[in-house]
């Protein structure tokens, strides 16, 4: 299972404002997308620039937004120092991103493989799961090969390599989760305990570099809830309501028996 | 009249009179509103999650304010769970389990009958959304539940949960329902969303033998009190 790319189209290098979109943006009306971002590139505050107005002010590594609600249409996405006065040197990096009206995401900015900075949309997936269960997703977005995940010391996600990610529908509760080398049990991250909310999608990212040191964050999305079948409820009938109570029956028919003996008297009397 | 006479008359009095008064005293299927209006229409699409983000406000262009937080992995805080169901006027006084989902799907009920369930991942008593708290109304070898008498409630009781921490909630019953488990409301019942309401469940109507189980679930909606 890789990354779905559905929603978002990425396009390399663009540059540019789009007028349709630094026009009017507040007339999208509901035509928006939920867009979160957060930060895994180690070592490095930056500032996150949407068509060359600041979006985040010295964004901290490790740490994420609050979901976004951002009219759905292409932004350009940068990232400069956090000390560069505005967007008119050269980024660290730049994306065209393509949000689609009504889509959940969440923009990374993290390290490839080869430790270069780069933006990856990833689509959040907010289907219902069963009433009961959970949604993991992990997203590899750190400096580092292939990685395998273990919960609870047992492989669950293998070779999974950056920027993909995979998902899992898990029992809700809480986990024990480590990151391993491919194939291996040389640990690169963990064992953490992991908090699983019934009803939501949990992603989980593996991030950071061999040098700065590897390292998870946890971002919660909900709205992927379902009701249970039914509530089950008894099995005796003891306060069964069909029909009348036995006891009940039983004096009627003693009340007709007595009608049937009281009226066999009366006509022998008659007679 | 003869003695024999008003034994006819007297006989079939009996006869006719237990079935009718039977029928005419028994609780009705439903008191107060239809539980379908006590509860919030479940939004078909939830609304996009986490807090509304406030638009742009005092930012100089058209793009939102920006609240950032920490994701490292964090241990969810412990909520107070509910512990004490009280419906004095039915006299029920019940302790409260938190229960899951059963295998099957459905909502899991403690097996000792004379314990009710609250469903622990839906809100908790006075949460936002509707709080479920359900239990067996009976079984073969325990006999009656806590909740037997549910059938009987009338709105405007008052309902007292108290939780772990001695912090009760105080709830007016506005609705009661027999309703087929066919077309019970589950979506409503367990809905996550709206204001606070509390969701008592279990079943009733009658009970069909080659099942083993009932045909209606008794639901009464029940609104906080000030």
């Amino acid at each position: 299972m890789t990354r779905s790319r559905t929603a978002f189209v990425l396009a390399a290098g663009a540059t540019g404002t789009l007028l349709a979109l630094g026009a009017s943006p507040a007339l999208a009306d509901n035509h928006t997308a939920t867009v979160s971002v957060l930060h895994g590139v180690p070592e490095t505050r930056v500032d996150v620039y949407a068509d060359g107005e600041r979006l985040i002010d010295d964004f901290q590594p490790g740490t994420l937004t609050d979901p976004l609600q951002l009219p759905a249409g292409e932004y350009d996405i940068a990232l400069y120092p956090a000390d560069a006065p505005d967007a008119s040197g050269d980024p660290i990096v730049s994306e065209t991103v393509d949000v689609t009206a009504d889509a959940n995401a969440t923009v990374v900015a993290h390290l490839t493989p080869e430790g270069q900075p780069a933006l990856t949309p990833f689509v959040n997936d907010t289907s219902a799961v069963p009433a009961g269960q959970a949604r993991l997703s992990v997203r590899h977005v750190a400096a580092a090969p292939a990685v395998d995940v273990r919960v609870g010391g047992e492989v669950v996600i293998d070779g999974l390599t950056n920027p993909n990610e995979e998902s899992l529908t898990v029992p809700a509760g809480t986990v024990t989760a480590d990151v391993v080398l491919a194939g291996t049990d040389t640990v690169a991250i963990g064992p953490a305990d992991l908090t699983l909310p019934e009803g939501a999608t949990t992603a989980v990212y593996a991030w950071g570099s061999q040098e700065a040191g590897y390292e998870l964050a946890v971002q919660t999305i909900p709205g992927a809830d379902s009701a249970p079948s039914g509530v089950p409820g008894g099995t005796a009938g003891l306060v069964d309501d069909e029909g009348v109570p036995a006891p009940l029956v039983a004096l009627s028919l003693a009340g007709l028996a007595a009608a049937g003996i009281a009226a066999r008297r009366l006509a022998t009397s008659r007679s | 009249m003869r003695p024999a006479a008003a034994g006819v008359v007297l006989g079939l009095a009996v006869a006719i009179g237990t079935p009718v008064t039977w029928q005419l005293t028994r609780e009705p299927e439903a008191a107060g509103a239809p539980v379908e209006q006590a509860l919030p229409e479940a939004s078909p699409a939830p609304p996009s999650p986490g807090s509304p983000t406030p638009q742009a406000s005092a930012s100089p262009g058209w793009l939102p304010e920006v609240a950032v937080r920490d994701a490292a992995p964090t241990a969810t805080p412990e909520r107070p769970e509910p512990t004490w169901l009280t419906v004095t006027s039915l006299g029920i006084d019940a302790p409260l389990d938190p229960v899951g989902v059963a295998a099957d799907g459905q909502m899991l009920l403690p097996e000792d009958v004379s314990r009710v369930g609250w469903y622990r991942f839906g809100p908790a008593p006075g949460e936002e959304g509707s709080a479920v708290l359900a239990g067996h109304v009976d079984d073969r070898d325990q006999g009656l539940g806590a909740l037997a008498a549910l059938r009987e409630v009338e709105p405007g009781s008052q309902v007292v949960v108290t939780d772990e921490a001695g912090t009760q909630t105080r709830w007016r019953v506005v609705s009661r329902e027999l309703i087929h488990k066919q077309v019970l409301p589950l979506d409503r019942i367990f809905s996550e969303e709206g204001a606070p309401r509390l969701v008592l469940v279990t079943c009733g109507g009658p009970f069909l033998a080659e099942y083993g189980s009932y045909r209606d679930n008794v639901v009464v909606v029940a609104q906080p009190l000030p």
